[in-house]
């Protein structure tokens, strides 16, 4: 008889997660914690700075996760984002150097739980009662060594990719049972660690479709508390399409009044598929469809461990900034099961995804990509890490206790042509909101007042409006913002006349100084072909820095390879200008975002190489400097009426 | 000599013995129960439950002849596998190990609910974790040069260059001011006096500021506000103590000497 494993009875860990989860249920909780966050705090008049955080974090109970070797759970996670110390899995001592505002916990709905339940399983059980002999093979490597255990979650994701998932893996009525214990257990903790004004502990999940190894995946986020989100469970993504999920989540807010979200990522590694011109069969894509789409993913994760998707050189050829984060990703979608053509690309990146969503507008009426953005860690080792000189690795298999991790290829060989110095250290995303509760930075998310950096803590701001003029700075200019404009992610109606945009960034206070700020304008032009469009409106040192040739020259490099460090001796502290689009023409449909980079800082292979003594291979060490950088949501303006 | 001295497996044998001799006498004595095997009727019902948490009914005769027969084989493997030292020098093993070790010192305060008593002197015994955030006060310029920022204190109206900072922060928690204005400028203007004087120049990551410290208030945080956080913070502190402690008892009982 075969029976699946989700369904094996829990083990010591897991009862112990659930009696922790029972003592959560005490009077001591309050409606404060346990709810949305709504009246809880004073609230300031308008966004007056960016909270910060990451929404996408894995802990053990992510079945990839655990396998890889992470033994640190959703409490140890809320305590590191809220900047305490814990010990990592592999044994040191990690810490923020500052704490996040706010942690969505996204494990895998598929199997959540699993391998750790699997892994506690007697082996006579995989072998009689499951009977499996993947399954029991996974098992025998998980428990054989590390390395193995590696290699068996590198096959699993590849099964899974291929949909050759054995079947009591992606059963999704068997693995119910198991998914409500963890998902109520985890409710508890995130209510207990949730503390309006100090730290917003949200509920979610990552819904993991990926056909053919195409990652199509999303981080389902919620605003409420248990009160509410007691009443779903996370919807699984092996076997489910995205529009079942939309569903999923229209049931959610219709059943309990609640709000949830979903944000697409890793669109690089989607070979084309996340952001198709048509409807997922290849069909022409329906008004119903796009307005679906839009309303239930307001934004998108660019930026993250694996990789970076705001744009590729080959969409954006003169685009000088592009290609951060590309190299290695660009081969192939997640499982690298199929290369990657160039005429995948557009709909693999964010920024032809903007384009392609004004192109549809035009046909449907509605923008399906009218998204903002953000960025994350996506790191699997339960520590929400994003800083070049604190990387704790993608999975435990790359702490740092591994101190050769920046040597080698990933999954050890079995994604040819992809190294370990091809992850990123991760990415936060920044919420411009009125306070911090759970309602206001998810609030902050629905409307788009979000941004997206590879790591560092820059302040950045754009409104866009018709009237505002260089004197707005030596007012309150964020007044003027809000009052006579729309913030990022916000939408204008054309006028007539060219808009004009207020963009203010200020450079991570414990961070590196800034070599520009851009605006990055896509349209559709007379003929209906899409454009896009660089402008660098203001940068360090203008009047000795000037343009030559149309371009603004490199800000230079002050990295010392030898001992990674660098200096703020060139770049500036703030960047900030009133900038009116000199392009604009009337009736055409546009948006505009704002891109920062920061001067030239050492990557996280650099440090390695200095801490642990390490040479780094040639590609790496050309690698081993990069401009971190934010994108923000974008404005967008639409023809009136 | 006899015709049997010639015969190899005689000398197979003779050697046996002597390496048999040899490990018993130079090694722990060969506890005759080692080798002998109890399924005890306890141990049969620990199968049978096992069985029955996971298919949800009781195991027929035969389903449990088969999981005694398994029970035996592993503990024979187990057995012989200790004999041949198969345990050492394996990190996976030594770590789970640890491992357990660690839980089963700890287990308990996983699960433990702390009265009110237990919590209050938590709280009590540890008034910094508690005492409330440190609120500043306080307007502050901006200066990109240092130079400019002395020659700006001396005069009787400061001013400085424009930046997109506050120029007042009204009673912002420190850990606020440390993310807005960074580590170096939150520590410096926690170290100031408070009163109505323009005070620095104060570095940042930004520049050089002049801080007029207006008040620095210690909020008061009492138990009922912050029972959850002493709740969380009591449950972490005593699975490390539990562990330490448990160490401690065990280490004493070890030398041990590093070479240098």
């Amino acid at each position: 008889m075969r029976k699946p494993w989700n369904t094996v009875a829990t083990s010591g860990i897991m009862a112990s997660a659930m009696a922790l989860a029972a003592c959560s249920s005490e009077p001591a909780l309050d409606a404060v914690q346990t709810g949305d966050g709504t009246d809880t705090v004073e609230l300031a008049e308008f966004p007056d700075r960016p909270y910060w955080g990451d929404t996408h974090l894995h802990t053990d109970n992510s079945v990839d996760a655990f396998g890889f070797g992470t033994r640190l759970g959703p409490e140890a996670a809320l305590r590191f984002a809220r900047g305490e110390e814990v010990t990592a899995t592999t044994g040191a001592q990690a810490q923020l150097a500052r704490p996040l505002d706010f942690l969505v916990i996204a494990d895998h709905s598929d199997a959540l739980g699993a391998t750790r339940r699997l892994y506690d399983t007697p082996r006579w059980y995989v072998n009689w009662v499951i009977g499996d002999e993947t399954v029991l093979r996974w098992y025998d490597m998980m428990h054989e060594s590390p390395e193995q255990s590696q290699r068996a979650i590198a096959e699993l994701v590849t099964a899974a990719g291929a949909g050759t998932a054995p079947e009591s893996l992606s059963d999704p009525e068997a693995a119910e049972e198991g998914t409500r214990d963890i998902w109520n257990a985890q409710l508890g903790l995130l209510d207990r660690y949730n503390e309006p004004g100090t730290f917003s502990a949200l509920a979610g999940f990552e819904w993991t479709r990926m056909p053919g190894g195409n990652n199509l995946h999303r981080v389902v986020m919620f605003r409420d508390g248990s009160d509410r989100t007691s009443q779903t469970i996370p919807f699984p993504g092996l076997s489910s399409t995205a529009e079942q999920l939309w569903d999923y989540m229209s049931n959610y807010s219709d059943a309990t009044g609640g709000q949830v979200l979903a944000i697409p990522h890793n669109s690089n590694l989607s070979n084309g598929m996340m952001f198709e011109m048509t409807m997922p069969d290849g069909s022409p894509m329906t008004a119903e469809y796009a307005a679906k789409r839009a309303a239930a993913e307001p934004v998108v994760e660019v930026t993250q461990i694996k990789g970076d998707s705001e744009t590729h050189p080959f969409l954006s050829p003169n685009d000088e900034m592009a290609g951060f984060g590309v190299g290695g990703w660009e081969l192939g979608n997640l499982t690298l099961s199929q290369k990657t053509e160039p005429e995948m690309l557009a709909g693999s990146y964010a920024r032809s995804a903007l384009l392609r969503g004004l192109s549809l507008e035009q046909q449907l009426g509605v923008n399906p990509y009218s998204f903002g953005m953000i960025g994350a860690t996506d790191s699997h080792t339960s520590l929400a890490t994003g800083d070049e000189d604190n990387f704790w690795g993608k999975h435990t298999g790359n702490e740092p206790a591994n101190e050769e991790r920046a040597l080698t290829e990933q999954n050890m060989g079995t994604r040819i042509g992809r190294f370990s110095w091809h992850y990123l250290a991760g990415g936060y995303a920044a919420a411009w909101a009125r306070g911090n509760t759970r309602a206001e930075i998810f609030d902050a998310f629905a409307r788009r007042e979000v941004y997206a950096t590879t790591g560092p803590r820059m302040s950045v701001r754009i409104f866009g409006g018709f009237d505002f003029t260089a004197e707005d700075w030596d007012n309150d200019w964020v007044r003027a913002g809000y009052t006579r404009g729309v913030p990022m992610g916000g939408e204008l109606a054309d006028e007539g006349t060219a808009p004009t945009f207020l963009v203010s960034a200020l450079k991570d206070p414990d961070g590196a100084n800034l070599d520009r700020v851009q605006i990055v304008k896509g349209w559709v032009d007379g003929s209906g072909e899409t454009q896009e469009r660089i402008y660098d409106v203001v940068w360090s040192d203008m009047d000795t820095r000037a343009r030559i040739g149309g371009r603004v020259p490199a800000v230079g490099d002050t990295v010392n390879r030898a001992d990674a460090t660098y200096t703020n001796s060139i770049g500036a502290a703030e960047l900030r200008t009133t900038w009116s689009d000199p392009d604009y023409v009337s009736g055409q449909s546009a948006f505009y975002y704002v891109r920062v980079l920061e001067i030239p800082t050492p990557r996280w292979p650099l440090f390695d190489a200095v801490r642990f003594g390490i040479e780094l291979s040639e590609e790496a060490q050309a690698d081993a400097v990069a401009q971190e950088r934010a994108y923000t949501s974008p404005i967008w303006l639409k023809p009136a009426g | 000599m006899p015709g049997w001295t010639r015969e190899p497996l005689v000398h197979f044998l003779a050697l046996g013995a002597i390496v048999y001799i040899a490990l018993t006498w130079s090694g722990d004595p060969v506890d005759p129960a080692s080798r002998s095997i109890d399924v005890s009727a306890q141990d049969q019902a620990q199968l049978s439950l096992a069985f029955e948490r996971v298919m949800g009914r009781a195991p027929t005769d035969a389903e449990l002849d088969a999981r005694i027969e398994q029970f035996v084989r592993d503990e024979v493997l187990y057995r012989e596998a200790l004999r041949l030292g198969l345990d050492q020098g394996d990190a996976v093993v030594r770590q789970r190990m640890v491992a357990k070790m660690d839980m089963s010192a700890s287990a308990a305060a996983e699960t433990a609910e702390p009265g009110e008593a237990i919590l209050r002197e938590f709280y009590e015994t540890n008034p910094e974790r508690y005492a409330g955030r440190t609120l500043l006060s306080f307007d502050q310029v901006y200066f990109s040069e240092q130079a400019d920022a002395e020659e700006s204190l001396g005069r009787a109206d400061v001013s400085g260059e424009a930046i997109s900072l506050p120029a007042e922060v009204n009673g912002s928690p420190l850990s606020d001011v440390q993310s807005r204005f960074g580590e170096v400028f939150a520590r410096a203007v926690f170290s100031l006096d408070a009163g109505e004087d323009w005070q620095g120049p104060v570095p940042s990551g930004f520049g050089w500021h002049l801080v007029k410290l207006r008040e620095r208030q210690t909020e008061t945080a009492s138990f009922e506000a912050v029972r959850d956080r002493v709740e969380n913070d009591w449950r972490s502190a005593e699975i490390a103590s539990r562990k330490d402690k448990a160490f401690e008892v065990l280490r004493s009982a070890y030398r041990i000497e590093i070479d240098r």
